[in-house]
């Protein structure tokens, strides 16, 4: 049904492998054509990505705390690339310290992602989220 | 291949110093008989080997936290609060210094300045050097240690033991597989026969700094054997380089049979194989992780994942334990949340130290069976190494025969796939080209499938995923909804 293809990757110096393979195995599993980058990945190689393979969303997964730092700018850069549909989205641990989600919601929210997760989210839900907002961009 | 596991000899060292050194400017003026003179001036109450001989003595679990924060001050404030509350303690480097990011690190430290709280998961050592590191130690009255996750750690190993910490955590395999993404391991067990072999030149000089391989790996339903045979595999090579006081770690599974064996089994074939290997003048010592892998959202469910490791720690006859917070499920705790969880598992702690758990045939038969394992995938080690270490471990991981599962490096093979069996011991689903012998194969297939059974569904990689996920929604097993 869906022809939706997503680079997938854990950005920054963030080696957190675990949740980035079930991610993979889940989303593949729903129809969803993943291209995974593994961890550590820098913005300008989710962004090479996305423009090699014609992907229409990135999942950006931060679980090590400095998802502040390195998640910062890709929006700006996405636009630059002319990537100006892209659907961004953020999820994981995603800051230092045990905030308040809505706050880091607001945050990330405001650095230009379309929609931010916690771990907790529900992959099939995240899945048919990531289908309407790509039906809803093109 | 120009790797060996044989001691370096003073010329190749100092000459690859000199370049280390120049590798950031905080290198610049650290001196290594400075480091001797600092260290040997430091109270035997700051001497991590001493606590853990201590421990060792007496049958006592010591008990330590993570932490680390981007600023000294913070990061002095937060030792101290934590330091009443526990045996020995941490300098948790961040994720920026692990993989030798010195200018983002640099960022790290600017913008925490300026939101006034940490930005970073940790405390970036190399980028505050000699001075402010002294400064951290002489703040403290506990032995402190660097733990961190390092595939190059010869600079932060430079100035931290100069500094004064006294432990230093880590290894060629165990700070790459689940750390690094495209770090040969040629590379990193090089890098770290040269941690090993400075860690030897301070032993020479009479100051004795504990080396800890990192045992958990990627913490995700690692098989004992797997992280074992790491485990030895380093301590060879470090005790080659000279190194004499070794703490072998492991990662909580979950299964009291199996986490109890493991500890056991571990301590017995590390002498085994270092004495195998002519060694007899060394202190070797356990670690154990409480659990390693995702906790629950909720404090008090966290509680009871950090309390059941802190018995396990105990029973099993641990040297000391690694601490969980209760806001693991988030990341890095609060100083509170911090405190919570070694208050927690002090109580544990104490309550179990005079019990001992009754000889069992059921945890005997663990036992045997994870050194026959052990055996089974070190004798491969050697033999493809020619009788060398360090060349058999390069060899292995190209050629699966070790394989830890979940890790991000690409020179891991990951073909070997864990699954719980019907009790919650991890057993093997997969087994990849890991050497494992006919009958122990068959031995795993059996419980998996006694499991399958009782869930009536086929052990496929659905089960495995339901594992990984199933301590945080409150099980061990991961059984069907």
């Amino acid at each position: 049904m869906s022809d939706i293809t997503a680079v997938l990757g854990v950005i920054g110096s963030d080696c957190h492998a675990v949740g980035n393979k079930i991610l993979d195995h889940a989303l593949t599993a729903e129809g969803i054509k993943v291209v995974n980058l593994g961890v550590m990945v820098s913005q300008d190689e989710f962004i090479n990505a996305a423009v090699e393979t014609g992907a229409q969303a990135i999942l950006v997964a931060s679980i090590y705390g400095h998802g502040e730092i390195d998640c910062d700018g890709l929006r700006g850069r996405c636009l630059e690339r002319g990537l100006d549909k892209v659907v961004l989205y953020v999820g994981g641990n995603l800051v230092i310290g045990k905030r308040d989600f809505a706050e880091v919601e607001t945050l990330f929210r405001g650095m230009g992602y379309d929609r931010v997760f916690p771990p907790t989210v529900d992959l099939k839900e995240m899945a048919n989220l990531l289908k309407q907002d790509v039906a809803a961009r093109s | 291949m120009k790797l060996k596991s044989e001691k370096m000899t003073m010329e190749a060292f100092q000459a690859e110093r000199e370049e280390v050194m120049r590798t950031w400017p905080t290198g610049q003026g650290v001196d290594f008989e400075d480091g001797v003179r600092y260290q040997l001036a430091l109270p035997e109450s700051k001497r991590f080997s001493s606590a853990l001989a201590k421990a060792e003595r007496e049958g006592k679990t010591l008990c330590q936290p993570r932490a680390g924060v981007a600023l000294v001050d913070e990061h002095i404030k937060l030792l101290q609060f934590l330091e009443p509350s526990c045996d020995l303690l941490p300098s948790t480097i961040d994720a920026y210094t692990r993989l030798n990011h010195y200018e983002k690190a640099a960022e790290g430290v600017a913008r925490s300045l300026a939101a006034g709280t940490s930005l970073l998961n940790g405390f970036p050592a190399v980028n505050h050097g000699l001075a402010e590191c002294r400064r951290v130690v002489e703040a403290l009255k506990k032995p402190v240690q660097v733990r961190h996750g390092t595939p190059d750690a010869r600079l932060l190993g430079e100035i931290t033991l100069a500094a004064g910490f006294t432990a230093y955590e880590g290894g060629g395999i165990s700070y790459n597989i689940p750390y690094a993404k495209k770090v040969p391991l040629e590379r990193s067990i090089r890098h770290w026969q040269y941690c090993d072999r400075l860690v030897g030149l301070y032993e020479e000089r009479g100051v004795r700094i504990n080396r800890e391989p990192f045992g958990p790996l990627s913490g995700t339903l690692v098989p004992p054997f797997v992280s074992h045979c790491v485990a030895i595999i380093e301590g060879l090579l470090a005790l080659e380089q000279g190194c004499k006081c070794i703490t072998l770690g492991y990662g909580q599974a979950g299964n009291i049979v199996q986490d109890i064996a493991a500890i056991r089994s571990l301590r017995e074939l590390g002498h085994e194989f270092f004495r195998a290997a002519g060694y007899e003048d060394y202190a070797l010592s356990t670690v154990f992780h409480q659990w390693m892998g995702g906790f629950p959202e909720n404090e008090a469910m966290a509680f009871s994942v950090i309390a059941w490791g802190s018995a396990m720690a105990a029973l099993s006859g641990a040297t000391k334990v690694i601490v969980k917070t209760p806001h693991e499920a988030s990341g890095i705790p609060t100083k509170e949340a911090n405190k919570q969880g070694l208050d927690a598992t002090t109580q544990l702690l104490n309550m179990v130290r005079e019990q001992v758990f009754p000889a069992s045939p059921v945890v005997d038969l663990e036992v045997e069976l994870i050194k026959r394992e052990v055996r089974a995938v070190m004798a491969k080690v050697f033999e493809l190494g020619n009788g060398d270490v360090a060349v058999g471990a390069v060899r292995a991981f190209e050629a699966g025969v070790l394989d830890v599962p979940f890790a991000p490096a690409t020179c891991n093979a990951g073909k070997l796939m864990p699954v719980r069996d019907n009790e919650g011991a991890v057993r093997i689903f997969e087994v990849g080209r890991v050497p494992l012998p006919d009958d122990v194969l068959a031995y795993h297939k059996e419980k998996i499938a006694e499991r399958a059974k009782a869930e009536n569904r086929a052990p496929v990689f659905q089960m495995v995923v339901d594992d990984i996920y199933a301590i945080s929604k409150s099980k061990l097993i991961g059984r069907p909804r």
